[in-house]
């Protein structure tokens, strides 16, 4: 194609280009302006000399967070955590916004929508400090009702190694299956319905309906979000594990981000949180490179 | 032409919102610093930083202050009754900034991103004065060594004999003969220690229901079995269980059992030569009896991850037995609670033994300042900051930010300052210290206002009610039967940041203190032992053992601190 035809076809949707435009925008201010930050990691920081005039360090911070004696145990509680992230919390939206839209009450539907949606829209601070007088041992409703059922010793659910996957889990699923839902009720609107007709007369039930029409018809994005999931694999969620990961759960709650963050700010050692944080991204891109290519061989739907 | 008007519509939507986006990127709160920013590679102020001239004859300034105190707060009102005489004699009006989260992350932030206030306080140890000696070193902070002569109450603050010889060589005298930081409320004279009476207390009413009498509890095995005893009893407030021991935000200060364990943070190997306790048996056993604790449910297992509000809370229903703090700060929760329960108030337990001290040996505190003041380089008027800084240091200075304003909150009484009644029962019946705060009393100030001298020169607190004189004089009298001595004996802490592998050495060092509470909530006892193992070796591979050859080196034959108590 040449330039001067592109320039056409551009201008012709000139309407969706300039949708696209505050996305682009926000994308080249806030992910790529700040790239040049990472070469601080390559640096020795400090306040005078900034991002560009510190002194050059090499692979001095790297070095150190691999001699780092607790370094294994926050990679693995970091890939653990968000791995089951990825496996719970990937396929529950797809269930819930197929059984959603087998609901022919509007209203009903039109509710737990709202619903699920919700608690998308709290902070993580809420949420905590919500889950925190729900689930105390001292006086906790939670605690409360499992005694009124004959429960002997009221159950310590945070704080507890016992119970922190399940909370870390539970809380995450809560606050964002409506809301990652919503782009599969998107694809599973735009599956045209001369498919459930056709599947109708031929004899389908509304399970296979589900299976051959519109599981199918939302099998490309589901690919397309799994391939974008897997680059945050390195990536357990800073603000819930900041909040939620005390001194009895650290031994399978330390994850990298909030690795980052405490050497970072709290230790001030910033040149070692970036290359820390700069790892991270790095195994974040080769994990979506490497999901992308196996996706295009095993189902022809890939990110580029 | 539906379409079109439709088209258009979206066209003026897309632009309304990117437009929105990138308004909300900037941040026009820097507006006004830009200004003082751009003045601010030089020391000596501009003459166009939004500087007119008033009435008092000064030049009319506004300087933003951060109050690096976590959870410090001001007043409700635009300009209190102090600030304004604060205005008139010195024609800066303060525009606060306080710190809600961790101080050290604070220091880190506004350096690392340059967001900096006209006049930095906060405190005089840790990782807050290591990140200012750290901006000082960087030259980030105006050298006031050429300009001190102006202002003798800063200097006078700053003088060798009124810094800690310790803290002296690490903060004040490292930067080759300049001078970046002020320091403020180190007393001035004896009676103006401050001893904040850390310890144990315990509900009078509980101790009275579970029969022991608190100053019979003296062993760590006597406190331990007191918990129990109280846990056991089953007691109930609000309808809710009584939690036998706990503690504020982040567990402060539940740790402080440590003393029965070690005598300080370093301790003398019985060779003569130093250790970092944690290094030593009874840290083993000191984080075994707290684990103990936590297994049994004698410790709140929530202390160490609540925040203040909650645990004020809990102290505030009356659901913790036994709180582990300083005095004033348990004195201030509970004022609620014993108000409408009478007889429900905090008594000191013990006095409790105290690892490797004669039982007959005074109290071992460091008393000394809390706070370090800095003007960085981008502030926008260093001369007004030092003109509000000296005056705040002055003798009016430090009445005003304590006292209020001399004729309206208090008078001078043959030569004493004595409170107007009418204020004193009005402060007095607020439990929220608001009424105090719009006043412009306890809003930051007091971090500013130079050596404490509140008894040399100020009379003794004006504010204390005598029911709180009286709690803290009874706990005076049981803690401390043998008087208090002031360390002045070197800190090997001071010390071994000066040795050549602190750099990779402190973040295993600033571990100790996260490790030893996961060690308390582990499974077992090897599980807890393990903990402290790993960061020992990892301290070890980061050159622990070096960094104490030096120490000991560089304190041989000197005075070493081996003994001191939380203060």
């Amino acid at each position: 194609m040449n330039q001067s035809a592109l320039w056409k076809r551009i201008l012709r949707h000139k309407l969706f280009y300039l949708f696209m435009l505050p996305g682009i925008v926000w994308f080249f201010l806030f992910s790529y302006v700040p790239l040049y930050g990472v070469q601080v990691a390559f640096r020795d920081f400090m306040f005078s000399g900034g991002f560009t005039g510190s002194p050059w360090a090499g692979l001095k911070y790297f070095r150190q967070f691999f001699d780092y004696y607790q370094s294994y145990e926050i990679i693995r509680n970091t890939i653990v955590i968000s791995l089951m992230k990825l496996l719970i919390g990937f396929s529950l939206p797809i269930i819930l916004a197929v059984l959603l839209n087998e609901v022919r009450n509007v209203k009903f539907k039109k509710t737990v929508q709202t619903l699920s949606y919700l608690p998308h829209f709290v902070s993580w601070i809420v949420v905590v400090t919500l889950m925190q007088r729900l689930l105390t041992p001292y006086g906790g409703p939670v605690n409360d009702l499992l005694a009124a059922m004959g429960m002997q010793e009221p159950i310590q659910f945070l704080n507890n190694t016992s119970w922190f996957y399940q909370i870390i889990i539970g809380s995450e699923i809560w606050k964002s299956i409506g809301w990652n839902s919503i782009i599969y009720m998107a694809a599973i609107a735009g599956i045209d319905q001369q498919q459930y007709e056709a599947a109708k007369i031929d004899g389908a039930n509304r399970f296979r309906q589900i299976w051959h029409v519109t599981l199918p018809g939302i099998r490309n994005i589901a690919v397309i979000l799994f391939i974008l999931s897997a680059g945050s694999l390195m990536s357990a969620g800073y603000e819930q594990l900041l909040l939620l990961n005390g001194p009895a759960t650290a031994a399978i709650g330390s994850v990298l981000d909030v690795h980052v963050i405490t050497s970072g700010i709290s230790g001030g050692r910033l040149s070692y949180a970036a290359a820390v944080g700069l790892f991270q991204s790095v195994i974040a891109f080769i994990l979506i490179l490497t999901v992308n290519r196996i996706a295009r061989k095993v189902s022809d739907v890939s990110l580029f | 032409m539906r379409n079109k008007r439709f088209k258009n519509a979206s066209l003026l939507l897309v632009v309304i919102f990117m437009l929105g986006t990138l308004f909300a990127c900037s941040n026009s709160s820097n507006s006004n610093n830009n200004q003082g920013a751009d003045n601010g590679g030089s020391n000596t102020p501009s003459a166009n930083n939004g500087v007119s001239e008033g009435g008092s004859g000064f030049e009319q300034v506004t300087l933003k202050v951060l109050h690096n105190w976590n959870g410090s707060t001001g007043s409700d009102v635009d300009m209190t009754a102090v600030e304004q005489v604060i205005k008139e004699k010195t024609g800066v009006t303060i525009e606060w900034e306080y710190t809600k989260g961790s101080e050290v992350e604070k220091v880190n932030a506004i350096f690392a991103t340059q967001d900096l206030p006209d006049i930095y306080t906060g405190p005089a140890w840790g990782g807050e004065l290591d990140g200012i000696i750290k901006a000082a070193k960087e030259d980030q902070l105006v050298d006031l060594s050429d300009k001190l002569d102006k202002y003798p109450n800063l200097a006078k603050g700053i003088a060798e004999e009124n810094v800690p010889p310790a803290l002296y060589e690490k903060a004040f005298n490292a930067y080759g003969g300049k001078q970046f930081l002020l320091y403020q409320n180190h007393p001035a004279a004896p009676e103006d220690a401050m001893d904040w009476l850390y310890g144990f207390y315990v509900r009078k009413d509980i101790a009275e229901k579970v029969g022991v009498d608190p100053q019979s509890i003296v062993t760590k095995e006597d406190l331990y079995g007191f918990l129990k005893k109280i846990k056991d009893a089953g007691l109930e407030e609000n309808g809710l269980p009584v939690i036998p021991l706990g503690g504020f935000h982040n567990g402060w200060a539940v740790g402080i059992g440590s003393s029965m364990f070690y005598g300080a943070g370093y301790i003398d190997k019985g060779d003569g030569t130093l250790e970092n306790s944690f290094f030593t048996k009874a840290y083993e056993d000191y984080t075994l009896y707290y684990r103990k604790m936590i297994e049994e449910g004698l410790l709140d297992p929530e202390a160490f991850t609540q925040t203040d509000p909650i645990a004020n809370e809990k102290i505030k229903q009356g659901r913790i037995a036994v709180l582990a703090a300083h005095y004033p700060a348990i004195l201030d929760a509970s004022k609620d609670f014993v108000k409408a329960h009478p007889g429900s108030d905090y008594v000191p337990i013990g006095p409790l033994e105290r690892a490797g001290a004669e039982p007959n040996r005074p109290v071992d505190l460091a008393i000394q300042g809390n706070n370090v003041t800095v003007i960085p380089k981008k502030s926008k008027n260093v001369d007004a900051a030092l003109r509000l800084l000296d005056y705040l240091a002055s003798d009016e200075g430090f009445m005003l930010v304590r006292y209020g304003v001399q004729g309206v909150h208090w008078d001078m009484e043959n030569g004493k300052p004595v409170a107007k009644q009418e204020w004193f029962d009005k402060f007095t019946e607020d439990t929220t210290g608001k009424a105090k705060k719009n006043e412009g009393i306890s809003i930051g100030l007091e971090s500013m206002s130079g050596q404490d001298r509140i008894k040399s020169a100020a009379g003794g607190n004006i504010w204390d009610d005598q029911a709180r004189i009286a709690a803290m004089d009874n706990a005076r009298k049981i803690l401390r039967p043998n008087g208090i001595s002031v360390i002045s004996a070197y800190n090997p802490g001071d010390v071994i940041v000066k040795s050549e592998q602190w750099e990779m050495l402190k973040p295993s060092m600033d571990k100790i203190g996260d490790v030893w509470k996961e060690a308390i909530y582990a499974k077992s006892d090897e599980a807890a032992l393990k903990i402290i193992n790993d960061l020992r070796g990892q301290m070890e591979k980061t050159g622990y053992k070096e960094a104490m050859a030096f120490v000991n080196e560089n304190l041989k034959g000197k005075e070493v601190a081996t003994l001191q108590m939380p203060n």
